[in-house]
């Protein structure tokens, strides 16, 4: 890991080295370049920052030092005298050699690099001594120094492009060939090494793709370190948060986005979030977050780097702005709030007053977007004073394979990106429901109702209204988006080659690219952020980054419950609170295997309890078994059943049921008595990490009051609590209303949370709640079972 | 100008492409349309394992009517994405015989926005098309 970043720095360095050459022999004659001066610039602050991953402490004074006096020219505080030039020439010299050394894994080269970083200074007499030495140390030592061979080759993208496109007209031509072969009819002669020479192709088509792509982990592995050390520097405390690294891009894209990122993170860091104490004044958790996230849409990556600093000071930036001449004040004064975040990225342009080591003098900013939109990316800033500072970073994948869904209407094949896939249906399927509001399709899915469009009507082919002749391809935008399309087939999954479309197909705003299928097909990927943006199905997408804790669903205060049926092995009807059902799998019979009474199941690829309710499942080989994944959160159990029912939504409360225990009550159902399963004895039988009820702790909720039993119930169930029956004695806990003062006065024992109807009147340190203060509630039964936990081990011991 | 030229039909007219501009020359196979794209553009299709974006050049004017299937297109590639022509026909590669030149009073509205301008050959003058304008379709109808 370390020796790969090694090798990238060494190699980036020399190829900078390499590049610069050129431009230090016109600097030397000319130093009044600015151009050329930029560029060492550039080169020396590069270094610099690379040495924030190791721990090259000569490179990094050496490369700070060049930056310094560079940085005075730069900005007109100092002339480029030959003198200053030979010792700049002088430590990029010596930067080669240290290079040098780190490759072959030598020792250091001798010298004294504080002589070097003196002759830099303005009133340093004497420098051409030390040139000329400098100069024959080069001589000397580069013959020495042949550098090693090479572990590793660098080729030109556009070659391994050449070779990716030849395997792929390849596998094309084999599949011409193979269908003729089937026309032709079986020759086992020709079969044979027709199908090794398949199973070749692939192979080698997999490792060209492997060969050009790399996940973006390649880039975050790095980034911990680097902030470890950068805050630590600062005396701040950050922690980073990454998401997405299983997004893969093209190699060459990592490379070039490595420095702009390293630098965002750095400025983030140093400019963005504030020291502990000043984050708590202000009301912060004294470590600040750093969240890194990737993500693919359609044929472009989206880099999102955000803190929850002090976010960017426009004041400050407008200022400067006009003080460096950037614009004039009355320009300024007609700008918006992110025209004038987004001078940041002017050339030249910095805010920090002081030089630090860190981020140094703002120079990051305009190469980072210089680096960017080399690429055909581009970046954006938001920033909210006192919340934090978002950057985002949006690439194009030129070349990159996307795993996606393809399904079809009409005939024709699209593809989906599966990364917005959460889930897919059977319009027919009993618990999908669909309905119209206003020229709205809705689907239920889940007991809830989500928006759906139809794939007809989103391309203009064929429009209709969704049905359950289609299939629903449920997709999830952000956190909370989440929407429908139904289409008439879904084909596969597959890992598809995606490349840019026409502009002048672009511009529908549906598709994000396309790819060829393996007949040689051509297919459109949706752009599925946009297509749910058009119809207004996404919320801001701009999150909040000082929001810390995920925002709770408010609860609606819908008076009933949902409840899954279905036909038990036994033939009769049972239900099941769909609050438990985690998804609905299909699996083969021979997943299951039975010992005994214990059974069960192999779901993708882990082994889950069978719970098994009645009739017998033993003859269950070569049919698929329908499976509600049960889960608590905590544990996850499988119930097979015959047959799925639908979902209904009961009003009424269950009739308690007297004996049987495994039965939580008896609902009417359509007239008909069906009997709940009790998901808590389920658990507590077959759950392997499930609490046994007898240990849960037990929450007494008001009496008759529906609220209490359809809202709360569910919650204080999912909090580990046991409800308390009317026979119960003794009750851990009591929720009563806080106008319920019968209740208050009958509690026998335990913790009180009260509930009030007036926000006004909740206490912040006492266990008096809001009704709908769902995180209050959840954290304030935690603190009491917690508590309890403690004292019930406790006494346990003695 | 000195230099060949593809030339071809477009509705009922003799136009040319620079042959320097002219990637091949292929049978189109299946074009799959591309629902809500513009108009002028017919769909896409594939040419060894690369897709094609297929343009009717008679839409593309802004002309009535569609493009006569013809067997053959021209593929020209344009900032990296290839797209295939389709026109009425394609004749053959002519020599140009003149420079470029234009013509008093332009050559009509439509045409004159993907003109380069025309061009004697050996079988009469021919209007030479400017590919990149040709592409970008028809100006939108103002409201």
């Amino acid at each position: 890991m370390m020796d790969d970043l090694l090798e990238d720095f060494v190699a980036e360095t020399r190829e900078m080295l390499e590049a610069i050459e050129g431009e230090l022999v016109a600097w030397e004659a000319q130093p009044t370049d600015r151009a050329r001066l930029d560029h060492i610039f550039r080169f020396v602050h590069t270094v610099k920052g690379n040495c924030g991953f190791f721990d090259f402490p000569r490179l990094e004074a050496l490369s700070h030092a060049a930056e310094s006096a560079l940085a005075e020219v730069r900005s007109d505080r100092r002339h480029p005298d030959s003198r200053l030039v030979s010792a700049i020439l002088a430590i990029i010299d010596r930067i080669t050699l240290i290079v040098g050394a780190i490759e072959a894994g030598k020792e250091m080269p001798e010298g004294d690099d504080e002589f070097l970083i003196a002759a830099l200074e303005a009133d340093a007499i004497d420098v051409g001594e030390t040139v000329a030495m400098q100069a024959a140390q080069r001589v000397s030592q580069s013959t020495e120094n042949a550098p090693a061979a090479p572990r590793s080759i660098r080729l030109p993208v556009e070659l391994l492009d050449r070779v990716m496109s030849g395997v792929s007209d390849m596998v094309l031509a084999r599949n011409d060939l193979a269908r003729r072969l089937r026309d032709a009819g079986s020759d086992p002669t020709i079969d044979g090494p027709f199908d090794r020479l398949s199973g070749i192709l692939a192979d080698v088509r997999e490792a060209i793709t492997k060969m050009r792509m790399q996940r973006i982990e390649h880039l975050f592995n790095a980034i911990p370190r680097l902030v470890r050390d950068v805050s630590s520097q600062l005396d701040k405390q950050v922690m980073v948060d990454f998401s997405g690294g299983e997004v893969e891009l093209d190699r060459e894209m990592i490379e070039v986005i490595r420095d702009p990122v390293t630098h965002l993170i750095r400025n983030a860091i140093d400019h963005g979030i504030e020291k502990p104490s000043v984050r708590l004044a202000a009301g912060k958790r004294e470590i600040g977050m750093l969240a890194i996230s990737a993500r693919q849409s359609g044929n472009r990556i989206m880099i999102v780097i955000s803190d929850d600093g002090a976010g960017l000071d426009t004041a400050a930036i407008g200022k400067k702005a006009v003080s460096s001449s950037l614009i004039s004040q009355a320009e300024l004064d007609a700008m918006s709030h992110d025209a004038i975040t987004s001078l940041i990225f002017e050339p030249g342009f910095s805010t920090a007053d002081q030089v630090s080591e860190i981020s140094g003098r703002g120079v990051g900013m305009d190469v980072v977007r210089a680096n960017i939109e080399k690429i055909g990316g581009s970046i954006k800033v938001s920033s909210n004073p006192g919340e934090g500072t978002m950057f985002y970073l949006q690439i194009p994948l030129t070349l990159s394979i996307i795993s996606a869904l393809t399904v079809s209407v009409a005939g024709q094949r699209f593809a989906i990106p599966q990364s917005y896939v959460e889930e897919i249906a059977h319009g027919a399927a009993g618990w999908v429901d669909f309905a119209q509001a206003g020229d709205t399709d809705l689907v239920t899915f889940r007991g809830s109702r989500i928006p759906c469009l139809t794939l007809n009507n989103i391309l203009g082919v064929n429009p209709r209204a969704a049905g359950s002749d289609q299939r629903l391809v449920l997709l999830k935008l952000g956190k909370d988006d989440l929407f429908a399309i139904s289409v008439d087939k879904i084909h596969d999954q597959e890992d598809l080659v995606i490349k840019p479309l026409a502009p002048a197909v672009m511009q529908s705003g549906i598709y994000a690219g396309t790819t060829l299928l393996d007949d040689g097909s051509p297919v459109l990927m949706l752009d599925i952020p946009s297509i749910g943006a058009q119809h207004g199905l996404v919320s801001d997408a701009r999150q909040r980054p000082a929001q810390s804790a995920p925002s709770e669903p408010e609860i609606t205060d819908k008076p009933s419950r949902t409840l899954m049926l279905f036909t038990a092995f036994d033939g009769r009807e049972r239900a099941i609170g769909m609050e438990l059902v985690a998804r609905i799998d299909q699996v083969p019979g021979e997943a299951f295997s039975f010992t005994g009474a214990d059974g069960q199941v192999v779901i993708d690829d882990t082994i889950l309890p069978v719970a098994r309710i009645a009739g017998d499942m033993n003859d269950m080989s070569g049919e698929q078994i329908r499976v509600l994944r049960l889960s608590d959160s905590d544990c996850e159990l499988a119930l097979p059943v015959s047959e799925l029912g639908e979902t209904v939504a009961i009003t009424d409360n269950l009739t308690p049921a007297n004996s049987d225990t495994d039965i939580e009550g008896t609902a009417l159902i359509g007239g008909k008595p069906v009997p709940v399963i009790d998901g808590y004895q389920l658990f507590a039988r077959y759950g392997q990490s499930g609490v046994a009820p007898a240990d849960r702790l037990v929450c007494r909720l008001p009496q008759d009051d529906p609220w209490a039993s359809r809202m709360l119930a569910p919650l204080v169930a999912a909090a580990g609590y046991r409800i308390a029956q009317s026979h119960d004695n003794h009750a851990d806990v009591t929720i009563a209303m806080a106008d319920d003062l019968d209740l208050l006065s009958t509690a026998l024992s335990g913790e009180i949370i009260t509930i009030h109807n007036d926000p006004d009147r909740t206490g912040t340190n006492d266990n008096s709640i809001y009704r709908y203060d769902r995180s209050g509630l959840v954290s304030a039964l935690r603190g009491v079972s917690a508590g309890l936990g403690k004292v019930r081990n406790a006494g346990g011991g003695s | 100008m000195t230099g060949l030229l593809v030339m071809v039909d477009i509705a009922g007219r003799r136009a040319a492409i620079p042959a320097a501009e002219v990637n091949s020359v292929i049978e189109l196979e299946k074009v799959y349309p591309i629902p809500r794209a513009p108009d002028y553009v017919t769909g896409l299709s594939a040419m060894r394992s690369q897709s094609l974006t297929v343009v009717d050049c008679r839409k593309a004017l802004g002309l009535q009517g569609e493009s006569d299937a013809a067997e053959r297109a021209p593929v020209v590639d344009i900032d990296g994405h290839l797209y295939a022509l389709l026109v009425d026909a394609v004749d053959d590669v002519a020599e140009a015989q003149s420079e470029i030149t234009a013509v008093a009073g332009g050559f009509g509205k439509n045409w004159q926005r993907v003109a380069h301008g025309m061009v004697e050959t050996a079988d009469g003058p021919a209007l030479v098309i400017d590919v990149r304008c040709l592409i970008e379709g028809p100006p939108a109808v103002a409201a």
